[in-house]
């Protein structure tokens, strides 16, 4: 998204994995996004009520 | 009648006195001592630090809820803790000392049944030279750290829209600082800000950090299923700074900050320095100072508190190898083991140790993190604490029935960039357990299931929704016990 060009290599930050356009698009692609808001959402409220008695 | 005494305002003090005042009949009386007239909703400090929100939209005013719900406000400091009361008065006691207009300065000997302290952190800016709003570097810690901080962003973003370079530094501001998610967040936001201007090519973003290696965040790491494998966070963390153009440097304690320069010492023992022009670095974390004495007036500081300050609760104490730590050692009630009266949740329990292994650089400099206390955890431990003060004070007998152990409890951490619906970003982060159960989970410590990260705009419209519902929770509105902590 806000990657300066680099090529060269070397350095820490020219070695992780970088998202592909698919992948950048996807986390934009509201009907996926939606679906993983549910998700997401229902994970948290299981480990809350989870973590106490 | 009991009186239950809570001292502090914040995630986990708020949350005990709204459970306390829901379970209690009003023949009961719940005070509240907290310095600060407003609640603040700290996660949101970051969209203050970068200008999109006002601090009035992170704060509301604590007195007409606390009013409404029946709760005794004193705007105070708690200073000294008598848990035996003195020789003028049996109950025991604690002494605060007010800072509400009006009343500033004025002491005041508050009795209790019950006390819960939670208190949170001292940001300790004095254990690092130069460090934070009255030295060199800025904080979000508090919205007006975050406007503060956002002041100064914009200097540097008007200098950048001149055609001069910035250097901007995020990360942690001591060898043993915590809050790692939160320095993460804000330097996201930074850079997305910077690249909405389309200045990024004027900018140089480092990210400097006292973790063995990059997704840390004071846990340890852990452990997500990515792409066909099961990755490291240290991977995703390193992917979203790579992508936001951020450098970084890991296993480092800063040790001083002059004006633009920071002094850094790294594991290998190595003392370096790097310039600045805008650094957000999070202070290190210590209790907020409340004395103990007992009945003749001598002081059982060290009796009832840790030496960081945290008050000691049913945790493990005991100094033991890295290899030898379990989720045994962590507390699950919250109970001072001196006095079964007296609690203390969110962050101002005394950790049995870090949840990161402790490393030392090769000249004895502890670098490593500290363990997070975050929102989450804050609130559900609030909440046990108040449900077991609760149920002591109508039964006439104490008891801590509930329990909610770090290390069976869960957490979750959006850090999240860009504001709105549309235009924001966010990577979500889950972890359960918080501290690495490797008894239950021999392989990863945690349970892969609900160990999640996840870029996208999900987690952003979830950041947002939950800075709406918590104000509204914590407001006490309509049916605000029915949302979870
Ligand atoms: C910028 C930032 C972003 C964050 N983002 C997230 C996030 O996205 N998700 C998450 O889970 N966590 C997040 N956190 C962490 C979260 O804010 C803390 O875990 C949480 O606030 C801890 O709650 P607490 O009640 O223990 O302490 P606090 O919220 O700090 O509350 C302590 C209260 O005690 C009061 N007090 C202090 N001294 C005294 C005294 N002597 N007497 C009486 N009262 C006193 C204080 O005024 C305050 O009101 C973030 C933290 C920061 C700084």
């Amino acid at each position: 998204m806000i990657r300066k060009p680099i090529a060269k290599g070397y350095k820490d930050e020219d070695y992780p994995p970088i998202p592909t356009r698919t992948n950048r698009f996807m986390r934009k692609f509201w009907p996926y996004q939606i679906i993983r808001f549910f998700v997401l959402n229902l994970k948290i409220m299981r480990i809350i009520v989870g973590g106490h008695s | 009648m009991a009186k239950v005494v809570v001292l502090g305002a914040g995630i986990s003090g708020h949350t005990a006195v709204m459970v306390l005042r829901k379970k209690l009949g009003k023949k009961h009386e719940v005070i509240m001592v907290s310095p600060n007239s407003n609640y603040q909703w700290i996660p949101s400090n970051i969209w203050v630090g970068i200008g999109q929100m006002k601090p009035k939209q992170v704060i509301f005013p604590l007195a007409p809820v606390y009013k409404r719900k029946g709760v005794n406000f004193k705007q105070a400091i708690a200073k000294t803790i008598f848990p035996e009361g003195d020789t003028a008065i049996t109950n025991p006691f604690v002494e605060i000392e007010y800072v509400e207009e009006g009343k500033k300065g004025q002491k005041e000997k508050v009795e209790y049944d019950y006390l819960i302290n939670a208190t949170g952190p001292k940001l300790n800016f004095a254990a690092t030279e130069g460090l934070g709003p009255d030295g060199h570097t800025v904080s979000v810690c508090t919205y007006g750290h975050a406007a503060h901080a956002w002041e100064k962003l914009q200097e540097s973003l008007d200098k950048m829209a001149k055609g001069d370079k910035q250097r901007f530094v995020i990360g942690t501001g001591h060898p043993m600082a915590t809050c790692q998610g939160a320095a993460f967040e804000y330097a996201l936001n930074v850079a997305f800000e910077i690249n909405k201007r389309k200045l990024m090519h004027l900018a140089e973003i480092t990210w400097i950090t006292n973790e063995y290696e990059l997704g840390d965040f004071g846990m340890g790491g852990a452990f997500i299923k990515k792409g066909g494998y099961v990755t490291s966070t240290k991977i995703f963390t390193e992917s979203i700074m790579a992508e936001y153009g951020i450098k970084w440097i890991k296993r480092a304690g800063v040790k001083k900050v002059e004006e633009g320069v920071i002094h850094y010492e790294t594991l290998d023992g190595e003392e370096s320095t790097i310039e600045f022009d805008f650094s957000m670095l999070i202070p290190g974390f210590a209790g907020v100072g409340i004395n103990a004495k007992n009945k003749n007036g001598d002081d059982i500081s060290a009796e009832l508190f840790a030496p960081n300050g945290f008050l000691k609760v049913d945790a493990d104490y005991t100094p033991k190898d890295f290899d030898n730590w379990s989720i045994k050692d962590w507390p699950s009630t919250y109970q001072s083991p001196k006095y079964e009266n007296i609690f203390a949740c969110g962050i101002a329990f005394a950790p049995p140790h870090s949840i990161s292994k402790p490393f030392k650089s090769k000249k004895g400099t502890p670098i490593f993190p500290t363990p997070p206390r975050t929102g989450m955890p804050s609130g559900v431990m609030g909440k046990v604490v108040a449900l077991n003060v609760a149920e002591s004070v109508k039964s006439g007998k104490t008891s801590v029935k509930h329990k909610a152990s770090m290390g069976k409890m869960g957490a979750a951490c959006i850090v999240s960039s860009g504001y709105g619906l549309r235009d924001g970003m966010a990577a979500t982060m889950t972890v359960y357990p918080v501290v690495p159960d490797f008894e239950k989970y021999p392989e990863w410590g945690r349970d892969l299931g609900y160990t999640v990260g996840e870029p996208g705009l999900a987690g952003h419209w979830m950041k947002l929704f939950m800075h709406y519902m918590f104000i509204y929770k914590a407001k006490a509105l309509p049916g605000w016990s029915l949302i979870p902590e």
